[in-house]
């Protein structure tokens, strides 16, 4: 006799009755009011938007933005903290945009993510329930130069933990298009 | 009383400290933890000097980067430490660019000008970096953080030398056109008035339009800081304040 799974557990009748699934509060401070305002209003201008969204760029790096990655800024460790995983990650890729769209969502979807994508923005959503509701992911390209992007995976909503494994998964299938990782670019010489 | 009054120094009170912050009393004791940790570090005296500073900021507490954490010891104790001003021109040495940035970190935290930081210096530098804390804390801070050389303006060759530094410290290498590139794209934004530099309500412009800019400007750690740096019961004076 084999022992039930979780998502077995949560299928039983017996499990559902009076359940009521958790809520879980966002307490990160992920600011994601960009990507969300891209997602609001695509269902009202998806008509408008189409010839638009073609002729776009994706947003070319603030030089600002490129230096606040700079380690050096990041004031955490001054508080010798065991970092654990993550919120967020990016690499380098000298793919075309368009190119890495279409691989991350090639990537996702087997994973078991549903991808909803806005210009060079994608929001990857799990299908599945996880630690802390369905993981959510937000990811966006931006422009370093003609030939070169960055790529940021940003955790929206879920386990940490479980972010930081999609993203193991996902760069296995990226390994092609993925130039430098967020690991390359922090070693210090 | 506990140990808020060392030998040498007088702390602020921490109660004090946390109504003009965003902390509690609790998470100023525990700041308190961390904060003599790094002011012993170098001369017991209950101050942070830059020698001390510098350590907690750029020492890799891993032990893998143990060679790392030498080469930045030797250093910062060999060498004098030369002004922001100084390193920022020998720009490409990435190691010179840390200690830079370390110095402007540091002077900014030294409100009081006196050389040292002290337990409420301390505090109410890192409120800023408190999720509570305001944008307009958060923006002036950034902005003179960015100003390096402390003119009132960050300047094109400030922003150029920090983006190289940056991108040596990643292992991209960009030839100029596209650095120049991505300035002018930077400036184009920035620089309403077209000085070629970008003052402070300019950059206020920019962040506002640009709310990830000041993401460097927010630690979500410091909600966390109670259960990093428990302070024992004895030293709390939480009890003695009622509910």
């Amino acid at each position: 006799m084999q022992r039930i799974t979780i998502p077995e557990i949560l299928q039983d009748e017996w499990f559902k009755k009076g359940y009521k699934p958790p809520v879980f509060e966002e307490k990160d401070d992920t600011n994601l009011d960009d990507v969300e305002a891209v997602f609001k209003d695509s269902e009202e201008h998806h008509v408008m938007e189409k010839r638009k969204e073609e002729e776009q760029q994706p947003t070319t790096m603030n030089a600002f933005e490129l230096i606040s990655m700079s380690k050096g800024l990041n004031l955490e460790n001054l508080f010798d903290a065991e970092q654990g995983f993550k919120r967020e990650t990016r690499f380098t890729s000298k793919c075309p945009a368009n190119e890495i769209i279409h691989k991350i969502e090639a990537a996702a979807k087997p994973l078991g993510f549903d991808v909803h994508k806005k210009n060079y923005k994608m929001r990857l959503e799990s299908s599945k329930a996880g630690r802390k509701g369905n993981l959510n992911v937000a990811t966006e390209i931006f422009q370093m130069a003609p030939s070169l992007h960055m790529v940021e995976l940003r955790k929206a909503k879920g386990d940490t933990l479980e972010f930081h494994k999609f993203y193991k998964n996902l760069s296995t299938c990226l390994e092609d298009v993925v130039w430098k990782t967020e690991e390359d670019m922090k070693e210090v010489k | 009383m506990g140990c808020f009054h060392s030998k040498v120094t007088r702390h602020e009170d921490p109660i004090e400290l946390a109504s003009q912050t965003a902390f509690t009393v609790s998470e100023v004791e525990a700041l308190f933890e961390l904060f003599k940790s790094i002011s012993s570090s170098v001369i017991d005296d209950g101050l942070i000097n830059k020698e001390e500073f510098q350590l907690a900021l750029f020492m890799n507490k891993k032990k893998e980067n143990i060679f790392a954490n030498r080469a930045v010891l030797f250093r910062i104790k060999v060498q004098p430490l030369p002004t922001a001003f100084n390193i920022v021109f020998y720009g490409h040495h990435i190691l010179a660019f840390k200690l830079a940035l370390g110095i402007a970190i540091f002077d900014l935290f030294d409100a009081k000008k006196k050389g040292v930081i002290d337990f409420g210096d301390f505090v109410r530098a890192l409120n800023i970096f408190h999720p509570n804390a305001s944008q307009e804390d958060k923006t002036d801070f950034a902005f003179k953080l960015y100003d390096m050389d402390g003119t009132g303006f960050i300047e094109r060759n400030e922003v150029k030398l920090m983006l190289i530094a940056l991108l040596r410290e990643s292992e991209m290498k960009l030839g100029d056109e596209i650095i120049e590139a991505i300035l002018d794209k930077t400036f184009l934004d920035a620089d309403i008035n077209q000085d070629g530099r970008i003052d402070i309500l300019e950059w206020q412009n920019l962040v506002a339009r640009n709310p990830s800019l000041l993401k460097i400007m927010t630690l979500p750690y410091l909600r966390d800081i109670t259960t990093a740096f428990p302070s024992f019961v004895f030293n709390s004076k939480v009890d003695e304040v009622a509910a």
